[in-house]
């Protein structure tokens, strides 16, 4: 008897949480008519989850700085979670859609975002890609040419690891905290904290991911520091994974015995910097690099040419910085 | 009330054994891994390790106190872990906002909390039985709502900088066990008790079993399934608050997932999803098992994806596991 009104309910409230979940996948209340208002060019800029506060941060900085330059109008918008690749194609799809004259795009995946990208090549829209490299491999094969302009994350992590192998001294004993396995900038990271080992004379006991998440690195680190207990350094991929081994080591009685070297500079980490429990982090400046971004597409939408890898600044942090 | 307690149970003996097989199939499954993993991760079974993995299961068996009442009820909650971060953010707020005593803070924090948990486990429930929609749905709504208004409340940034007494409750141990997981133990002693000892318990059992013979024999069933949803809210305000206390930042973000952790802990401990099955102590052992799983291969040494096959087989075993000692145990009891 009550079959009906369950089924229809459900229906309803199905149809209500997906709009939820697009409402989410479209960001934020940006203008939509892509048309150029008053002559302007329409610029989409396209980032990652908005729930970051990194992307946040970028966000902001892009509208300050469009309304500073004046000669553009900006539509941001976001994805629901770092992976959302389909949430990024949608949004691409909606600046071809809109007409838009460039795209200022921080991929979530380095290779599967070439293609919708080459279709808003083809549609006569620049394309600008921020934050975290396109593949080059993936480029090459679609036969695109895309400017990079962005942070050297591997450069990063080699600087902040650089700190904690000068705090550590030679053969000094560590391990990795990795971002998402497969992200582009959880390998670059990686790789430059490898780096960093190498040429301070670390020695890597153990390198495994936490997801980015506080909680996840808390039981990560805390079963290293069983197994290793002569742990003396952790190297963090960012922050949030930081604040979990800071407190971990903490627990474990081992506040002064460990120094974390971290990547991100948010301001939850700064306390543990100004303390000595974090040696180092890193200031990609984030609000900064979405205005060269869109500064390298209204060079290109003038006719200008715009190649390779326009490098942003990265920045190491320290106790001194923060006085 | 009566016939339907009986209809659940034919004879209290059997049902005596029929528990005690019943938790004895996953705690002998929880000893076989204590075993290999003594075995084979030499730092396992030392008292240090033991003090982690209290920690590591703490917020886990809480969540799973408030998931085994909806459970068993024959309800779903999806919307744990962003209803957490909700909790988090809100107190959060509070413990920082300053101008109050730092216990006095806390206190307020913790009942705020508890509230925010409690409001939306009251309009999850409140939904799902006046509109007669599936739990699964209402909460999968909800987990959008609390994480959106999460992120929201905070402009996706991270809180810290709490109370330093706050911090040190959260890191503090008794007996060498964490004081934390002392108070996870007595939310699970608490949730046995209000199941097993109570009116409002056997309701609970007997609405996952067969919720039309309950309404028939007189018993409002809306007001005991709306209830199991604020007791799951309450479990997640305060796994929210001991979150805080442990890592002492409270992020928009924070529990993406948890939800599942929790529903697995609930369905290893021997709970039917359908309703009516379960028991806390199964829960508790179900958390047991998960927390020891993650420590005993990081341990170990094994990598990342091997350990989240080898976490995702051990559900799917537990569950099948699970079918067949149901069949053991009700043959051992309809024997002579």
């Amino acid at each position: 008897m009550i079959r009906k009104p369950v089924v229809l309910s459900a229906t309803a409230a199905l149809l209500l949480a997906t709009a939820l979940t697009s409402c989410g996948q479209e960001g934020d209340g940006a203008t939509s008519d892509g048309t150029s208002k008053g002559g302007k060019p329409t610029v989409c800029l396209v980032m990652k989850s908005l729930g970051n506060e990194y992307f946040q941060t970028m966000e902001k900085g892009a509208q300050d700085h469009a309304r500073q330059r004046g000669d553009l109008t900006l539509t941001a918008s976001g994805i629901q979670n770092e992976t959302d690749i389909d949430g990024q194609v949608a949004a691409i799809n909606r600046c071809i859609t809109d007409k838009a004259a460039a795209l200022v795009l921080a991929p979530a995946d380095s290779q599967a975002l070439v293609a919708p990208l080459k279709r808003a090549v083809k549609a006569g829209i620049k394309v600008v890609n921020i934050d975290v490299k396109l593949d080059d491999a993936a480029l090459k094969a679609a036969g695109l040419d895309v400017p990079f302009v962005g942070p050297d994350n591997t450069e990063g992590a080699r600087l902040s690891g650089a700190v904690l192998a000068k705090a550590l001294g030679k053969d000094g004993k560590v391990v990795i905290l990795e971002g998402n396995p497969g992200a582009a900038n959880a390998q670059q990271r990686k790789a430059g904290f490898v780096a960093a080992a190498a040429a301070g004379g670390l020695r890597v006991l153990d390198s495994k991911t936490a997801h980015w998440e506080t909680d996840e690195a808390y039981t990560v680190v805390s079963n290293m520091l069983t197994a290793h207990p002569d742990l003396q350094g952790i190297l963090a991929s960012n922050d949030s994974m930081a604040l979990g081994a800071v407190k971990a080591v903490a627990a474990a009685g081992k506040k002064n015995q460990i120094k974390v070297a971290s990547f991100d500079n948010i301001e939850a980490i700064r306390p543990y910097v100004k303390d000595g429990s974090v040696v180092a982090t890193v200031d990609q400046f984030a609000a900064k690099q979405a205005g060269d971004g869109i500064d390298q597409a209204m060079k290109l939408i003038a006719g200008d040419k715009v190649q390779g890898w326009v490098k942003t600044d990265v920045k190491v942090i320290t106790a001194s910085d923060l006085g | 009330m009566t016939s339907v307690t009986l209809g659940r149970k034919p004879h209290p003996a059997s049902s005596l054994a029929q528990q005690v097989m019943g938790e004895a199939g996953i705690g002998i499954a929880l000893l076989a891994l204590v075993a290999i993993f003594t075995l084979s991760a030499p730092k396992f079974a030392t008292s240090d390790n033991i003090t982690h993995i209290a920690t590591e299961i703490t917020l886990n068996t809480m969540l799973a106190v408030g998931m085994t009442f909806v459970i068993l009820v024959g309800g779903i909650d999806l919307s744990v872990g962003s209803v957490m971060a909700l909790s988090a953010v809100v107190s959060g707020d509070v413990l920082t906002a300053g101008g109050l005593s730092t216990s006095a803070a806390v206190l307020l924090a913790v009942l705020v909390s508890a509230l925010v948990g409690m409001g939306c486990g009251l309009v999850n429930g409140l939904v799902s039985e006046r509109w007669r929609v599936p739990s699964f749905i209402v909460t999968l709504g909800m987990l959008n709502v609390a994480r959106g208004a999460a992120l929201q409340y905070t402009d996706a940034k991270t809180l810290y900088d709490f109370p330093e007494s706050f911090n040190r409750f959260g890191t503090s141990t008794l007996l060498g066990i964490p004081t934390l997981f002392w108070i996870s133990l007595l939310m699970v002693a608490v949730g046995h008790l209000v199941l097993t000892r109570t009116v409002f318990g056997r309701l609970v059992f007997a609405i996952g079993s067969n919720e039309e013979a309950v309404r028939l024999s007189g018993h409002r069933t809306g007001v005991v399934k709306v209830a199991a949803f604020v007791i799951a809210g309450f479990t997640v305000g305060i796994a929210a608050v001991t979150y805080m206390a442990r890592l002492n930042i409270a992020s928009p973000i924070l529990g993406s997932g948890y939800e599942l952790n929790a529903i697995a802990a609930v369905v290893i401990g021997g709970a039917s999803l359908s309703g009516g099955k379960g028991s806390m102590v199964g829960t508790l052992l179900g958390a047991c098992l998960l927390g020891v799983l993650t420590n005993g291969l990081l341990l170990m040494g094994v990598s990342d994806f091997q350990r989240q096959m080898i976490t995702g087989a051990v559900i799917m075993v537990a569950v099948v596991v699970d079918h067949y000692r149901g069949r053991l145990a009700s043959r051992l009891v309809a024997r002579p």
